[in-house]
């Protein structure tokens, strides 16, 4: 039974005397109900990398008051003994290489050196961590009872340990992190975790793409609970293994579409269109795209289908409407949809649209037939710019007329949400003339119809730091006044380019990425759910959560956040002086803006674990709970007792109700919505 | 019998009892926790049943089997891997560790598997084995067309060798990964894939010369996976030549294989290496010192004083040192070397020398060497404030002033805490300056009072800072009286409190620009020229700049000069021209007397402004004296004033052409 149960029983039932040391106790527990690290101190005039580093998981610096993750960069003379003394107290304390601290503890560098280029880090120890430059460090000697998170992956020479002293801990790395934080030690906020560091603050509000090819065997519940975790609050299933119906490929997306809902994960299909099924490309060999140089259009995985033949898009028109709605689907994503390569022109073996039906089309447009442009020594520039031009207007067709389709299938499965998945075109220009792709064509689209435009960063930018999304930002702001319906996907693969000290984004690196992102955008997609790696999961929701303050005053904790966010939190809480019924046993759910929390006596009996929406507001009612929120596509609310009565803007309705192990999950309506949950029948509604 | 046979019975179901599985536990925990969906839990039992009995196929089978319901599908496949070594013959392992090779992107050895399988008659292999070759000879046959079109298509190239590894036709792939790289030499990565085909080819020696090339330069990357595939022992020279012929231009390349000439004694190849290395690199400092060594070596002294020379004007102080050395010529001064402490009384020694000479930089370098010898000696940071703050540069010197202001002894303490507090406030997001000017003149007879207190916001390295102020501008008399040319009653002063935001500039040799609005409040009730309040803009130009020997320094002749461009709304928009200059002699300080310091100097002043106000338009000169008092506050001076002055303008001047005035008055200025 969670504590808070507990509370309420032990306040009714013991004597004056023993109440007062019950309050006593309680309010021991409220202090360690919030006991996560919230800020840090770094000893030393220059703070490095070090703000960057903590602050990707929403750590901030100490303004004067206690801190109990200290950067010690400088140690000044004679200051080791009070350092020993922290430290032993429960300070968890960093150092960097040589010092006479680092020597106190154990850390003493011997008289051999070693030339560091790449290391073996204990949280993946089969990823390759490069640095770019060897760095000439000498070999440590590290304490016997040190636990090694990091070596040197030749000479095995210990390059990050920890000890532990008293009740605190110490992170020694052999050299400092790099100029982003990220250059040489990528798991130092996993290490730091490892050593009892917590997280702050939690956000589930996370995109993540799904491919099932991946998952075909994972038991799917466990990867909800997993997603739910990792602050994941929608997944986009890849919606063409589903193209065509089959028993089990079906059977399969059912589990793994009520299995997120059980956890509050919604599910939208998404698209990549004009890729359509493997079984429609072997089907249809008569509209497959065609490259320049005619052959059919296979690039990469994606096998592109000619959807500027009429007789092509009413059929894979049909089969989309089949898709969404044989599935209890949350939302569409129509993704990628203009044309190949990043190559452009200059690669006519994977430059694409050369069908006959975009040449025929074009040739009576403009009085030429494209396909000439690739004949060896006929490149003619301002003819090129033409049939670019022509291509970037038919890619803003196709979008439209898809859009249109959405729509129309959405008037019979009105909760349905809507994204537009659009590679960057602003910040890389290069886009638009390489696969016509066109941002300022579609963003006005937005005024029209109800959809989010998530901007893809696109490959080429793939190798820069974090510091590009709020520029990225800036480019869309002029394009729309519907920045709010802005999102930006962040792709988590192997980068073609040169990039250290990792191939992927993993660590520090990743979270910076995702908490840049998360304050340049509302929304922020992750492509995709598999190449996540493990080590990576537990900070994850950490970084994804945004908050523009957060202030420790006495008991009470003021956090004011833009989109809201969980902060830890254990036991009965009130929230802006009233009973807050949003919370599970480890978090409690803020909306957004300014908050104050602070202990409560006790826990209302009905109580809001977990809701995938953006919470307006909450209360307990003697009854149950009431809410209002808002959501672009159905709100999952996952509850800790069976409700018995459910009113949406005070009429009586019959959401679905979903039962995840000991709780419950109602599926709420697209929109902005108050609901009321009662537990039992009120008395004027019995007979 | 009966008994043996109970007894034999007994012992038997003991032994079963017992259990010789060492495994048993374990194993039973795994299932448990599997039956549960306690996924990680079951995952330890397993690998704990596999460090107790590591050749049973079927743990290793069960282990991947739980893997692949959490995901880590790559542990599963090399769980699938061990089970199929251990037990060849169950096919179905072999299966699954085929498809999972497919799925973690091991395609060629899936491929492999499945083809081996399939020629058993199994139909499951041969289906995926379709699956898989059929779109790679698919593929092969498209890219093998496009490079018809186009021979030189980098990714054609590129693409149908990664489809051809995949199929097994090495030397296919091994001729189109060699094409790719020769178009872009600058895709490192190619000599990686090349190296790897030709090895699989069983090419070993051309491998290992092309992993070599590649494990060598940038980018770091590549060079540390080249280096997974060669094998441990150090390269040959014969393959250091190869490597060479393949990729000319990898410098690394060819300076280690120098080296490796030189250590074993090929010093004419070895020569001929670094000729070629200077001619690659003329920077590169190492391979010039070599090069130079190695002809001075063999009497060329022609050829090697330019290299040499080179290295000695460098930056590399080590290699300069063992330039110096090898001609015999006397060393630098080194960071570590000796001990350290002797290091560093060196360092100070010669620091003092170069202070003396006027040789900053030369002194910041000696006593930074000091400081890094002994890293604990305060008077060497106190003595680093100093020199940085010399040097202009206060942000350097404010650090070492805290850093030696931790100083055990007392008065490097002392010392270093003035100065830090000094400097501080230059730094500080919020700086907060007070001064007051209260002085009595006899030409007026009246006592007047000038006061501000004014706070500046920092804005980084932004060279404008905004600031709040409240000033007072006032006296004890208020007004002359009417004159017959002038019935109003003059004001001597503003009589007012002025409130106001302003921006001013940082001092860029002396000179201060400033511009601020506010309001102007009287505070004479009576005063009826003025409102209580009025808007009041005031700005201009300042330039303060002392020469010499000034207050607070050592004896001798001094000179200062303040010159003031004054823009002041309140007197009809004017702009006023302030000169004060003054040129004496500073007294020593004493040591004990209540005079602390003093200066004796004469005055000349002047003042004109736009307008030609007879007030505003005069110029005088007279002696004065300055002194500062041990007991009052060090921002305190008092000062006395004899001037003889004459209007320039005397339009509407109701007073005498001249005048003499006598004033006295002291300055407090502080800053928070």
């Amino acid at each position: 039974m969670p504590s808070h149960i507990k509370h309420g029983s032990v306040g009714q039932a013991l004597s004056p005397a023993n109440r007062i040391a019950a309050a006593a106790l309680l309010f021991l527990m409220t202090i360690a109900a919030h006991a996560a690290t919230l800020t840090y101190h770094i000893a030393g005039d220059d703070a490095g990398p070090w703000p960057q580093i903590l602050g990707s998981i929403g750590l901030t610096a100490a303004a004067g008051g206690p801190a109990n993750l200290v950067v010690v960069r400088n140690v000044a003379p004679g200051s080791v003994p009070q350092w020993m003394q922290r430290i032993t107290e429960g300070e968890i304390v960093v150092l960097e290489g040589e010092s006479e601290l680092a020597q106190a503890l154990g850390f003493e560098a011997g008289k051999k050196h070693v030339v560091v280029r790449s290391m073996v880090d204990e949280h993946a120890p089969k990823l390759p961590i490069v640095w770019k430059t060897g760095v000439d460090i000498p070999v440590f000697a590290v304490p016997a009872d040190a636990r090694i998170f990091a070596t040197e992956r030749w000479e095995g020479a210990p390059l990050e340990a920890a000890v532990r002293r008293g009740s605190g801990a110490v992170l020694w790395i052999a050299v400092e992190p790099g100029r982003q934080g990220y250059e040489r030690f990528p798991y130092l906020l996993q290490a730091l975790s490892d050593l009892g560091m917590s997280a702050p603050f939690r956000s589930e509000r996370l995109w993540a793409f799904f491919d099932g090819s991946y998952r075909s065997r994972v038991d799917l519940d466990y990867f909800a609970e997993r997603w739910r975790k990792a602050g994941i609050g929608v997944l986009h299933v890849a919606g063409w293994h589903y193209y065509e119906s089959g028993p089990a490929n079906d059977e399969y997306l059912r589990r793994l579409i009520e299995a997120c809902h059980r956890k509050a994960i919604l599910v939208y299909v998404w698209l990549e269109l004009p890729h359509v099924s493997e079984k429609f490309w072997a089907d249809h060999p008569e509209w497959r795209e065609k490259t320049a140089i005619l052959q059919d259009a296979q690039l990469d995985w994606r096998k592109l289908m000619n959807l500027t033949n009429r007789q092509s898009f009413a059929e894979v028109s049909k089969g989309i409407q089949a898709l969404v709605t044989r599935f209890d689907w949350d939302g569409v994503n129509l993704a990628e949809l203009y044309f190949e390569s990043l190559e452009g022109a200059d690669n006519p073996a994977r430059f694409t649209p050369m069908n006959a039906d975009v040449r025929e089309e074009f040739q009576r447009l403009h009085g030429f037939d494209p396909l000439t442009l690739f004949e060896p020594g006929k490149t003619d520039a301002a003819q090129l710019g033409t049939f670019l031009n022509y291509r970037a207007e038919l890619a803003g067709r196709q979008q439209e007329e898809w859009i249109a389709k959405i729509e129309t299938i959405r008037e019979s499965k009105p909760n349905l949400d809507f994204v537009l998945t659009h590679v960057d075109d602003r910040f890389d220009t290069s886009m638009r003339n390489l696969i016509g792709a066109d941002a300022a064509r579609v963003l006005p689209l937005l005024d029209r119809h109800d959809f989010t435009f998530l901007i893809e960063d696109p490959a080429t930018i793939w190798n820069l730091g974090p510091e590009r999304y709020p520029k990225i930002a800036e480019k869309y702001q002029p394009l729309t006044k519907q920045t709010n319906k802005l999102a930006i996907d962040i792709n988590i693969v192997e980068r073609y380019q040169d990039v250290y000290p990792t191939k992927q984004q993993t660590g520090t690196e990743l979270f910076e990425l995702v908490h840049v992102a998360a304050k340049a955008f509302p929304q922020v997609a992750l492509y995709f759910e598999n190449s996540i790696l493990a080590p990576d999961l537990p900070l994850l929701a950490a970084s994804a959560a945004t908050v523009d303050k957060v202030q420790q005053d006495g008991r009470r904790l003021i956090v004011d956040s833009p989109y809201g966010v969980g902060v830890p939190w254990q036991g009965p809480a009130l929230v802006n002086g009233r009973q807050w019924p949003v919370h599970d046993q480890t978090t409690l759910w803020v909306p957004a803006g300014p908050n104050i929390i602070e202990p409560a006596a006790k826990d209302p009996a009905l109580r809001m674990l977990d809701f995938n929406g953006n919470l307006r507001s909450a209360a307990a009612s003697p009854a149950g709970l009431e809410f209002s929120y808002q959501s672009n596509a159905r709100a999952a609310a996952v509850l800790n007792k069976r409700p018995q009565k459910l009113e949406v803007d005070g009429n009586s309705t019959a959401q679905p109700l979903l039962e995840s192990g000991l709780n419950f999950v109602i599926l709420l309506p697209r929109g902005q919505h108050v609901v009321t949950i009662s537990m039992t029948p009120r008395p004027l509604d019995r007979p | 019998v009966i008994r043996i046979i109970l007894i034999l019975a007994l012992a038997r179901a003991s032994g079963i009892a017992q259990n010789p599985d060492p495994a048993y536990g374990a194993l039973e925990q795994a299932y448990a926790s599997l039956r549960e969906k306690n996924y990680d839990q079951a995952i330890a039992g397993f690998r704990q049943a596999i460090a107790l009995a590591p050749n049973r196929a079927s743990i290793h089978k069960d282990l991947a089997y739980a893997l692949l319901k959490v995901g880590e599908n790559e542990e599963a496949r090399d769980q699938f891997a061990e089970a199929m070594r251990l037990d060849p013959t169950d096919q179905h392992v072999a299966l699954e560790y085929a498809f999972l090779c497919y799925e973690t992107k091991q395609q060629a050895i899936a491929r492999r598997v499945f083809d081996r399988i399939r020629k058993t008659g199994d139909a499951t292999a041969e289906e995926a084995f379709q699956n898989i070759d059929g779109p790679l000879a698919e593929g092969i046959a498209r890219w093998e067309k496009a490079l018809e079109g186009s021979p030189d298509n980098f990714s054609a190239h590129q693409e149908l060798a990664a489809l051809a590894e995949q199929r097994d036709e090495l030397a296919l792939a091994a001729v189109h990964y060699e094409k790719a790289w020769r178009l872009r030499p600058g895709e490192r990565e190619l000599l990686l894939d090349l190296g790897r085909v030709w090895k699989l080819e069983g090419r070993t020696e051309e491998a290992n010369c092309v992993l070599l090339a590649a494990s060598r330069g940038e980018p770091a990357r590549v060079a540390e996976k080249a280096r997974e595939l060669l094998p441990a022992r150090y390269p040959y020279v014969y393959e250091f030549e190869k490597a060479l012929q393949l990729d000319p231009n990898n410098f690394e390349l060819r300076r280690e294989f120098a080296y490796l000439l030189l250590e074993m004694g090929k010093k004419e190849d070895a020569e001929r290496e670094f000729q070629k290395l200077n001619q690659m690199a003329p920077d590169d400092l190492l391979s010039t010192a070599q090069l130079g060594f190695l002809r001075l070596n063999r009497g060329d002294y022609a050829g090697a004083q330019p290299l040499l020379d080179q290295v000695l004007k460098g930056t590399d102080d080590t290699l300069a040192d063992r330039v110096r050395s090898a001609l015999k010529l006397p060393q630098l001064m080194r960071h570590r070397g000796t001990t350290a402490q002797r290091t560093s009384e060196e360092a100070k020694s010669m620091a003092e020398k170069s202070l003396k000479a006027g040789y900053l930089k030369d002194a910041l370098k000696y006593l930074s060497i000091a400081q890094e010898n002994d890293p604990v000696d305060f008077a060497v940071m106190l003595k680093l404030g100093w020199l940085y703050n010399v040097m202009h540069q206060d942000q350097q010197a404010i650090k070492w002033f805290k850093l030696a202001a931790k100083s055990p002894d007392p008065a490097v303490a002392k010392e270093a805490n003035q100065a830090y507090h000094n400097l501080a406030p230059a730094f500080a997001l919020f700086r907060t300056t007070f001064w007051a000017f209260p002085f009595y003149s006899s030409r007026w007879n009246d006592a007047f009072g000038y006061a501000q207190v004014k706070t500046e916001i920092r804005l980084g390295h932004f060279p404008i800072r905004p600031y709040i102020s409240a000033r007072f501008v006032g006296d004890l008399r208020g007004t002359t009286g009417s004159t017959l040319s002038n019935p109003a009653p003059q004001y001597l002063s503003e009589t007012s409190f002025i409130f106001g935001v302003g921006v001013t500039t940082l001092p860029i040799h002396g000179v201060v620009g400033w511009f601020e609005a506010g309001e102007s409040v009287k505070y004479l009730t009576s005063r009826s020229d003025v409102g209580a309040m009025i808007p009041d803009y005031r700005g201009g130009i300042a330039y303060a700049k002392g020469f010499g020997h000034l207050l607070g320094g050592a004896k001798g002749f001094f000179f200062e000069s303040n010159e003031d461009g004054v823009f002041v709304s309140r007197f009809q928009n004017d702009m006023l021209a302030y000169s004060q200059n003054r040129a004496g002699y500073t007294f020593a300080r004493t040591e004990t007397a209540a005079l602390l310091q003093a200066q004796i100097y004469f005055n000349f002043n002047g003042t004109a402004d736009r307008l030609g106000q007879y007030w505003a338009n005069y110029v005088e000169s007279g002696p004065g004296v300055r002194f500062r008092l041990r007991n009052f506050p060090k921002g305190m001076m008092f000062s006395t004033n004899f001037l003889r002055g004459v209007y320039t303008v005397n339009e509407y001047n109701p007073r005498r052409p001249n005048f003499f005035d006598l004033r006295a008055g002291f300055w407090y200025a502080f800053t928070h």
